[in-house]
């Protein structure tokens, strides 16, 4: 936003012309000389050097021309130097020659005196009174004393005036500004305020000698005041403190008028207008000169509303230049139409913010000039700030970008909405098309450019022509980073598909795997109909696993998972990479792992037995322990019948069964006796098969025999546990499987079920010469006979054994007084002691 | 900013004093924007710039006023450096009118100003050193006399222009010697009016 103007900038445009003498039928003979002007609403003041009073009618069209409506003299010898118009008090406020004078505001009756001051240097109406009430204050200056004049409007017109000192003595006073309660005045010296109510005076700042006439502006509505020195303005605030950088004009104002937000300032043969904010100069409004004088500008101050402009010139001499132009205001959304269909985007933008800071257009509209400079900008090629545009508008709907991605008609072509924005665009058309289109432009720029003719075309495009494949990709990348974005917006579940598959639509184009990936496994409002054929025929079908995972279709994930597992497992990947085979191997099983784990995401859901026992099988290949997991999975709605699981896994599955049975019966606490017995061989087998094992290849190196014995021991306390536990295994089947085996504690385990005391005690006590253990059963058979068997047991072992008298002794020495003696010499007897 | 929500944001009027072309415009673009330009318009009247600094966990917020520096609008100078709690008067190190003139400010300060204005004096174009004319003792000895702090700066390659305003903004927080923004003007006799101006001065 630099100083210097865009010569293009019409901030202020006219909007009539008029000639008042013409208008006011005043013969050639008399010429007019403006003086002073005046807008009040719609009404034009104009006071003449030659003492007369003129009122017209502005219209606000183009094109109307204003009306006359009245003139009223007020005195060939009283040239008026200030009209000020007081709509508060249904008053015109006139000073000509140093007296003031109040007219009606349709100058219908002959003017009257305010007062009988004289030598009035100059007035100001007080600028933020409230407009509703019927009276208004204006500060005079008079000799050197300053006063206020109240006036209030009485029933009938009447108007009561009162006047009060406010300070004295005030040096040769040259301007007046009233806001706030601080009356801002200007001397040759320099600016002071003094306070309305009790009269303090503050100095201000002096001005540099041989400046030109002080001057004050009341601005912003009556919030700051301009104070004049050569040609900058310095702005101050209502306690004269400063506001913000001083404005620099590019000359000596004659005349200053305020057109929010611009400042408005008549030089010798020119009208400026400026930024008030930045005082950046947007617009030269030249006069030709025709004689000595200045122009004259004026605006409503009231209203910060106010729109129009009037420029008097006041040049001697020749009459017939005395003309009067009024101006308009530009709007703001005028203004950023006219640079955009210049296609000056920078331009636009700048005007844009201007105006947003200025307060000078809606919310709304800016989202709308957002999205119009999007489409401008996209249609020209430069999609990353077209996309910055749109991203910044928030009316613009995603839906309005589909018809780039998708050629119409599609599933989404009726939720478009149909914006014309300014109709300065096409209408959205596939990307390719946008591009193809572009390109051949820029061609004819650099045609053009070769014959020295200008164009509108972008520069850096002209110098360094875009390739057709960077554009796309560039436009594609683009155009996904607004798809991500309007994903966190609220928008409506159509619009939100729409949204969805066309991001997936466009990852594809650019094979953005992973992205396409993350899409589809996350929650996502894809429609599968639209990329399922897609994405099979580039390959992407990881994805299309995923997407169908994500939308429930679990057996067309699942059908694809089991390829891909296949596919990986067979080698089909292997050509991928040459060197290196680990990697291969790595690569592959790990492959086959995600297809295997993510199979069984999603059977750990499901509850269709069928579909869970048709893709165990495979899963298991891959991973035991994902195969488990699906079986024994909490997250699904319905259980699977443990007989079709037990059925369908593959029986040489060992681990998986046994998993599975254990989890039945410890988790699900299932009491069928015969899945009971089932486990119960399970484990059973395992651990004889450990055992065997152990036996085998025992004695290798020490660390390994430790957990293979840890191993083996673990088996077996889980058979010995169970075996325990559980009442409702068959024991006989059990000891069919494990009779061969030493397996002797399970053994006992199993006969103790069965009832079978002798065995047990042989077990005990003489094959694991446990004789605690022995003698702990007989206290739980809890009859005398089982020690007397016992102790017959250790008597004779049998088997060529040595009889084992310290395990008898000790029997006898703990339980032998409870035992029957007779018994207990029988037994000794028997076995002839 | 948001991370500093929960602490007060004050608001320091500070003043830029010293003659045309010593580079106050470049200190304060290059502090407030971090750029230097080799050919910076003058300054007419005065410009106009905010910019917060964080000191530990405070905020200061600089209302930065650069003004003009030429003789003829020196009668302006007071409305900037009345109330202000900072005052930065710099000379060109190449150039020992401009340092006179940086004196002259200073007498002016302690004459007219507010007493608990903290003053730096700013030597500048300290890249320039094959060009000086003002040594860096000679203007040392200068301030201490006069209790400035003293840096030597250079806006173009940035030496010592954050430290300028950092190190105010430390002796600001020290001396809580912060104010509100508008306080430009005294009028001892309208107490409440100057509450009402103050009343935006922290968020
Ligand atoms: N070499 C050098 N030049 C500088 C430095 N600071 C400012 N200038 C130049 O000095 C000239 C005057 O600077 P300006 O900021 O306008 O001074 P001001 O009148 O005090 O605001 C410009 O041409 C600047 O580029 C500096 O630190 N080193
Ligand atoms: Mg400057």
């Amino acid at each position: 936003m630099g100083s210097h103007p865009p010569s293009s900038r019409t901030a202020l445009e006219p909007l009539a012309t008029l000639d008042p003498a013409a208008l006011a039928g005043l013969p050639p003979s008399s010429p007019l000389t403006v003086r002073a002007a005046a807008l009040s609403g719609h009404l034009l003041y104009l006071g003449t050097g030659g003492g007369k009073l003129l009122l017209f009618s502005l219209h606000d069209e183009e094109a109307a021309s204003p009306d006359f409506l009245r003139l009223l003299p007020i005195g060939a010898t009283l040239p008026v130097s200030a009209i000020i118009p007081l709509p508060s008090v249904a008053r015109i406020l006139v000073l000509a020659q140093g007296i003031l004078l109040l007219a009606d505001p349709l100058l219908s009756r002959p003017v009257r005196r305010l007062g009988s001051l004289r030598n009035v240097s100059a007035v100001a109406a007080h600028a933020t009174a409230d407009p509703s009430s019927p009276s208004c204050s204006v500060a005079v200056a008079v000799g050197k004393k300053l006063l206020r004049v109240d006036l209030e409007l009485r029933d009938g017109d009447e108007l009561d005036v009162q006047t009060r000192e406010i300070a004295a003595p005030v040096d040769d006073v040259k301007a007046l500004a009233w806001v706030g309660d601080s009356v801002f005045v200007a001397t040759a010296m320099g600016y002071s305020l003094f306070s309305s109510g009790d009269g303090q005076g503050v100095d201000i700042f002096t001005v540099p000698e041989s400046s030109d006439q002080p001057r004050v502006k009341p601005l912003s509505g009556g919030e700051e005041v301009m104070l004049l020195v050569d040609n900058v303005g310095v702005v101050v605030g209502t306690f004269g403190q400063p506001v913000g950088s001083s404005l620099v004009f590019n000359t000596t104002p004659h005349c200053i008028a305020e057109v929010f937000p611009y400042v408005v300032v008549a030089g010798d043969s020119k009208v400026d207008v400026y930024r008030r904010r930045n005082g950046a100069h947007l617009q030269t409004i030249p006069f030709a000169r025709s004689g000595p004088g200045v122009l004259i500008v004026a605006s409503d101050d009231d209203g910060r509303g106010k729109e129009l402009l009037v420029i008097a010139t006041a040049y001697k001499r020749n009459y017939l230049a005395c003309q009067v132009f009024c101006y308009r205001k530009v709007s703001a959304v005028e203004q950023i139409k006219a640079s955009l269909r210049r296609k000056n985007y920078k331009e636009a933008i700048s005007l844009l913010e201007e105006f947003e800071t200025d307060g000078e257009i809606s919310k709304d509209m800016i989202s709308f000039v957002h999205a119009q400079l999007g489409f401008l900008l996209f249609f020209d090629l430069r999609f990353e700030d077209a996309v910055n545009h749109f991203l910044l508008s928030e009316t613009l709907q995603p839906s309005e970008i589909f018809p780039f991605i998708m050629r119409d008609p599609n599933r989404w072509s009726d939720l478009v909405p149909r914006k014309r924005y300014w109709g300065l665009h096409p209408p959205p058309k596939p990307l390719e098309e946008v591009i193809d289109d572009g390109l051949v432009t820029i061609q004819q720029a650099l045609f053009l450019k070769k014959a020295g003719v200008d164009t509108v075309v972008d520069e850096d495009f002209l110098s360094n022509p875009p390739s057709r494949a960077d554009l796309l990709e560039l436009a594609i990348r683009n155009i996904i980073r607004f798809l991500c974005a309007s994903r966190m917006k609220n928008l409506s579940f159509p619009e939100m598909e729409g949204v969805d598959t066309l991001l997936m639509y466009l990852y594809r184009a650019l094979d953005l795997v992973d992205d396409m990936e993350k899409l589809a496994s996350s929650q996502n409002s894809c429609i599968v109909d639209e990329l399922e054929s897609l994405l099979d025929d580039s390959g992407h079908l990881r994805t299309l696993a995923f997407l169908y995972g994500s939308k429930g279709m679990c057996s067309k994930a699942l059908a694809i998972w089991r390829v891909l597992a296949r596919n990986y497992g067979a080698g089909l990947w292997k050509d991928l990479s040459e060197n290196g085979s680990d990697e291969i191997s790595i690569d592959k099983k790990s492959s086959e792992g995600i297809a295997a784990i993510e199979a069984s995401k999603i059977l750990k859901t499901s509850s269709d037995e069928e579909l869970i026992l048709e893709h165990l099988g495979w899963i298991a290949d891959i991973d035991q322990e994902l195969a488990i997991a699906v079986l024994t999975s909490d997250m699904r709605g319905k259980q699977l019948s443990p007989e079709k699981v037990i059925a369908s896994v593959d029986s040489e599955k060992v681990v998986i069964h046994q998993r599975y049975l254990q989890w039945l019966i410890e988790d699900q606490s299932c009491d069928d006796s015969h899945y009971h017995t089932s486990y119960a061989l399970l484990l059973a087998q395992s651990a004889m098969k450990a055992v065997h094992m152990e036996a085998k290849y025992g004695g290798k190196d020490d660390k390994e025999i430790d957990s293979d014995v840890q191993f083996i021991y673990s088996l077996r306390d889980r058979l010995q546990l169970f075996l325990q536990a559980s009442d409702l295994y068959d024991p006989e089947e059990v000891l069919d499987v494990i009779a061969e085996s030493e397996l002797w504690l399970e053994k006992a385990i199993l006969y103790r079920k069965m009832g079978q005391e002798n065995i047990v005690l042989q077990i005990l006590a003489l094959k694991l010469e446990d004789s605690e253990a022995a003698e702990q059963y007989c206290a739980e058979i809890g009859r005398d006979d089982a020690y007397i068997q016992l102790l017959g047991l250790y008597l004779d072992p049998q088997n060529g054994k040595e009889p084992m008298f310290t395990a008898a002794v000790r029997l006898l020495h703990n339980h032998g007084k409870s035992l029957d003696p007779l018994q207990v010499l029988e037994v000794l007897l028997l076995h002839q002691y | 900013m948001a991370a500093n929500a929960g602490n007060k944001i004050r608001n320091a009027k500070l003043v830029l004093l010293g003659d045309v072309g010593t580079g106050k415009s470049s200190l304060v673009l290059r502090f407030v924007k971090g750029q230097f330009v080799e050919f910076q318009e003058s300054t007419i009247g005065a410009a106009f710039f905010s910019q917060t600094l964080a000191v530990n966990d405070e905020t200061v917020k600089f209302e930065i006023w650069d003004t003009a520096g030429q003789e003829r609008y020196h009668s302006l100078a007071p409305m900037y450096y009345r109330g202000a709690a900072a005052a930065i008067v710099v000379y060109d190190i190449t150039n020992a009118a401009s340092f006179t003139k940086a004196k002259k400010w200073v007498q002016e300060l302690q004459a007219q100003g507010n007493p608990n204005t903290i003053m730096a004096l700013a030597g500048n174009k300290a890249d320039l050193l094959e060009a000086r004319q003002v040594t860096a003792d000679e203007a040392k000895a200068y301030a201490q006399e006069n209790g400035l702090f003293f840096m030597e700066t250079s806006a173009k390659t940035a030496i010592n222009v954050n430290d300028v305003f950092y190190e105010i903004a430390k002796k600001l927080l020290q001396g809580q010697q912060v104010q509100n923004p508008q306080g430009g003007m005294v009028l001892n006799q309208r107490p409440t009016e100057r509450t009402v101006s103050a009343s935006s001065c922290c968020s």
